[in-house]
């Protein structure tokens, strides 16, 4: 009924709104045009404008038009990107690009050994691991070109004073980093294309030469950004004295030598991830075998190339001290000195996962019973260890509590906090973790040679040997002063570095020819030990992308530490949970686009699009068949 | 229900990536902003000078990110500096408190203190970079530890005379600095100053190469620009 009404109303109504609103509408229009033009009110103190309107109107557009024709050429400092801001922006992009980089500098390192290997043993399997590796390659190579140029031009967009400086320092190298690309391109495509189809020799030639190639890439890159963090070779106001010493400045050697083994390290479990997945999916005994056997060999590089990896640390953080001790007190004490407790707690569980992976996989090979008694002391060893490495110097804690304690050092607990405690801790994890490594080598072998009791007793001497001198000059320098504790670390080091060269040297003369309990059965692992590897890969992506932050975000308020400061906005540090966060959002990134380049190699191995049309029309027949066969039954 | 094996690849991925987000929300969070540069009067007083100088080490000289003050237990980076001013006028032989202090910040390397490494950087030179003034204030109240803060804002030394020092004529040399800002109780001036009033203390730079006229004494001392590969 009151719907009924309603509409009534709106018949009657509706029409005189409209032409109410059009008269309006044309009296309103008409008044306005109608309208004289009037002089504007001036209060009398001001200026009476004398000058007739529209010559006023043509005199301010010529005096605009001839100030923006002699407008001078200003360079701009600094633009500022959208939301995120300049510098976010230009860190998750440079992330990217570097962790494609690592990824398709690493890979061709070691599908070219695994080839090498197949090469001398002629073993097959090693061949096809090796171009399983390479297929990664292609759709990661052009991404990580597609980053590198989005770099520079949000470089030159962004920052395009400070980016113009370090063009104008490093412009002797830019040419001849193009034709290394030229020649990435080349070595890659062909040594990806050209697999099974040149002399094996020549394709070997073929992979050292994108090796090679890759490497230099990698240098020249790392010279500008070592350059920013250390610069050498120019003088107090930025200019240039030797491009070859800006080159070669205090950081560069590290690094170069501390990103090789880390890509490596990154690549390896990148490459594992996907053999972890493809496992995953595998449907038939024959595919799980072989991306079980993917997986180990990806991870085994991961952790090989992981272990020496604190010790490449060790030295870029000597070289950022002998540059700059302010530069080091910063990364060590500063600013950033929480920043390695998140690094402990990565580190930690790498060791824990890599260890975890290397026991799981005990389960492949019978006869494994008799080392899994290890196991236990292996995991409290690591589990100490990570606990010493992750505990602060100084605690969070409330004012009462610092007064209970009486200061911000935990009267005992602090004691684990300084680097006396954190060296030993880290070289004793490295000593487990290969330890893990050897007892999972040696399962399902007995040693048949006529010293093997000599041998087992030296390798176990030098395992302890190392473990007493690490611990004992870890405790060491608790009582020493400053001068003589800092050097304590070499000797640590190098006593870890002589166990693991010499125990393996042992182990491979000891267990040639050895007599084998029972067969390895590749594919027998649980499906938690694939995302195990998974879990690797993220951490070791995340922590690349934490160090990635430390080792820019060190130089604080300068472009270049020193000689360029940074006068943005973005110029201040920011929280360590801020940074957390861009390196997370950079991560997910990642891991999305890596999914693509699975997702692309995957389709290599995918049968044609008639073929599975033809293999679906037979089961539907087949189907149809099943079930006319039904009802005339 | 089965879950496929990519949502829980991607579950997974999330969680790890979100757990360490979370770590990394734990440790203390502090957002260290560049250094403010304190604009310093020409009339300050002692008083407030020794208050600008505390200001300046808490900030723009990074100086406790090294030193402590009544730190009684080691570890020790570098030396504490409670009753540092005591220590001071007798450290290196023929140098003042002032004068010490001074050589420790425009020329760190020339003493190190036994027992500790070198370490310091160049005050007056990026990336730190305290102007003239403000290193007086930092001396200022480095003096109250320890002993009484004398020095103003005319005070001169070895490495640094103000534009217009009262009482020197023009282009006179300056008055040698440890008699200008010796504090009460010092030693004497240096006896056996070299000509023109550069230190001869066995950690003085380069015996003989000093600068003569300490007007000039800033930009004849030691240039520590980036490091080369050979000198470090």
């Amino acid at each position: 009924m009151n719907g009924a009404m309603n509409r009534k109303l709106l018949f009657i109504f509706g029409p005189i709104t409209g032409v109410v609103m059009f008269a309006a509408v044309v009296i309103i229009a008409t008044l306005l045009t109608n309208r004289e033009y009037k002089e504007p009110y001036r209060a009398p103190a001001a200026t009476v404008d004398t000058t007739p309107r529209t010559e006023g109107l043509t005199a301010e557009k010529a005096d605009a038009e001839a100030k923006a024709k002699a407008k001078p050429y200003q360079e701009v400092e600094y633009r500022t990107f959208p939301v995120v801001g300049s510098r976010v922006a230009i860190w998750a992009v440079a992330q990217l690009h570097l962790l494609f980089a690592a990824f398709v500098l690493a890979v061709p390192i070691f599908a070219f050994i695994i080839e090498v290997i197949g090469y001398k043993t002629g073993d097959q399997r090693y061949d096809r691991l090796a171009y399983e590796f390479t297929k990664l390659l292609s759709t990661s190579f052009s991404l990580t070109a597609t980053f590198g140029a989005f770099l520079t031009f949000m470089l030159i967009i962004l920052y395009p004073k400070f980016t113009n400086y370090l063009m104008s320092v490093f412009s002797p190298t830019f040419l001849p980093y193009v034709l290394l690309f030229f020649f990435e391109a080349f070595f890659l495509y062909t040594y990806y294309y050209g697999w099974g189809k040149f002399h094996p020799l020549v394709h070997l030639g073929l992979g050292l030469g994108l090796n090679l190639v890759g490497t230099g890439i990698m240098l020249i890159a790392n010279a500008w950004l070592t350059f920013m963090m250390s610069p050498r070779g120019v003088s107090d106001q930025g200019a240039v004295l030797s491009v070859w010493d800006a080159i070669y400045n205090y950081t560069w050697m590290p690094i170069n030598v501390h990103r090789i083994i880390a890509n490596v390290a990154f690549g390896g479990s990148v490459a594992a991830a996907y053999a972890a997945f493809k496992f995953l999916q595998a449907t038939t005994d024959e595919e799980r075998a072989h991306y079980d056997w993917m997986g180990y060999i990806g991870n085994f590089v991961a952790i090989s190339a992981f272990l020496p990896l604190p010790f490449a640390g060790y030295w870029l953080a000597k070289e950022i001290y002998a540059f700059s001790q302010t530069l080091g007190l910063t990364m060590m004490g500063g600013a950033f000195s929480w920043l390695f407790i998140i690094q402990a707690v990565l580190i930690g569980n790498l060791f824990l996962a890599a260890n975890y992976y290397l026991w799981l996989g005990m389960g492949r090979v019978e006869g494994m019973q008799p080392l899994q008694k290890f196991i236990k002391f292996l995991l409290v060893g690591i589990a100490l260890c990570f606990a010493v490495w992750a505990t602060p110097r100084s605690i969070i804690a409330t004012v009462s509590e610092i007064r209970a304690m009486g200061g911000s050092a935990h009267p005992i607990l602090g004691y684990l906090g300084v680097m006396s405690a954190k060296n030993t801790a880290v070289n004793i994890l490295i000593l487990t973790t290969f330890m893990s490594f050897l007892l999972y080598r040696r399962t399902g072998k007995i040693a048949t040679v006529a010293w093997a009791k000599t041998g087992h007793a030296t390798q176990l001497a030098i395992f302890a040997g190392a473990a007493i001198i690490v611990i004992f000059l870890g405790i060491y320098g608790y009582f020493v002063e400053a001068t003589v504790r800092i050097g304590l670390s070499v000797p640590q080091v190098s006593s870890v570095l002589f166990a693991m060269v010499s125990i393996t040297a042992i182990d491979i003369f000891l267990f040639r020819g050895a007599s084998m309990t029972g067969e390895v059965r590749w594919g027998r692992m649980p499906a938690i030990s694939q995302y195990v590897l998974i879990f690797i890969a993220v951490t070791f992506t995340w922590l690349m992308g934490l160090m990635g932050y430390v080792r820019s975000g060190l130089r604080q308020h300068w472009h270049v530490y020193g000689v360029i400061r940074d006068t943005s906005a973005d110029a201040f540090t920011p929280t360590l949970g801020f940074a957390t966060q861009v390196v997370s959002a950079t991560v997910l990134m990642f891991f999305a686009l890596i999914a693509f380049v699975f997702w692309i190699t995957s389709l290599h191995d995918r049968p044609d699009y008639k073929g599975r049309e033809r293999n679906r029309q037979v089961r539907e027949h087949a189907g149809a068949g099943d079930v006319g066969l039904t009802e005339a039954s | 229900m089965k879950i496929p094996h990519t949502i829980r690849v991607g579950a997974l991925v999330l969680a790890a990536t979100s757990f360490y987000t979370y770590v990394g929300q734990m440790v203390p969070q502090k957002e260290v902003q560049p250094p403010q540069e304190t604009v310093i009067r020409a009339d300050l007083t002692t008083d407030d000078m020794v208050k600008v100088g505390r200001e300046v080490m808490d900030n723009k000289g990074l100086c406790f990110t090294c030193h402590t003050i009544g730190k009684t237990e080691g570890p020790f980076r570098f030396p504490d500096l409670a009753g540092v001013d005591e220590r001071a006028m007798t450290r290196v032989k023929g140098l003042s408190d002032i004068e010490y202090f001074a050589q420790t910040l425009y020329e760190p390397n020339a003493f190190i203190v036994p027992g500790f490494n070198p370490g310091m950087p160049t005050i007056n030179k990026p990336p730190i970079g305290l102007t003239d003034q403000e290193i007086l204030c930092v001396i200022a109240y480095l003096q109250t530890l320890g002993g009484k803060a004398t020095v103003t804002l005319q005070t001169s030394h070895h490495y640094y005379t103000p534009a217009a020092a009262p009482g020197a004529a023009p282009g006179a040399a300056p008055a040698p600095a440890s008699a200008q800002g010796a504090a009460p109780g010092a030693p004497p001036a240096a006896p056996a100053a070299a000509p023109g009033g550069a230190p001869t203390s066995p950690a003085a730079p380069a015996a003989g190469a000093a600068p003569v006229k300490p007007a000039a004494a800033p930009a004849g001392a030691p240039a520590p620009t980036a490091p080369t590969k050979g000198t470090r």
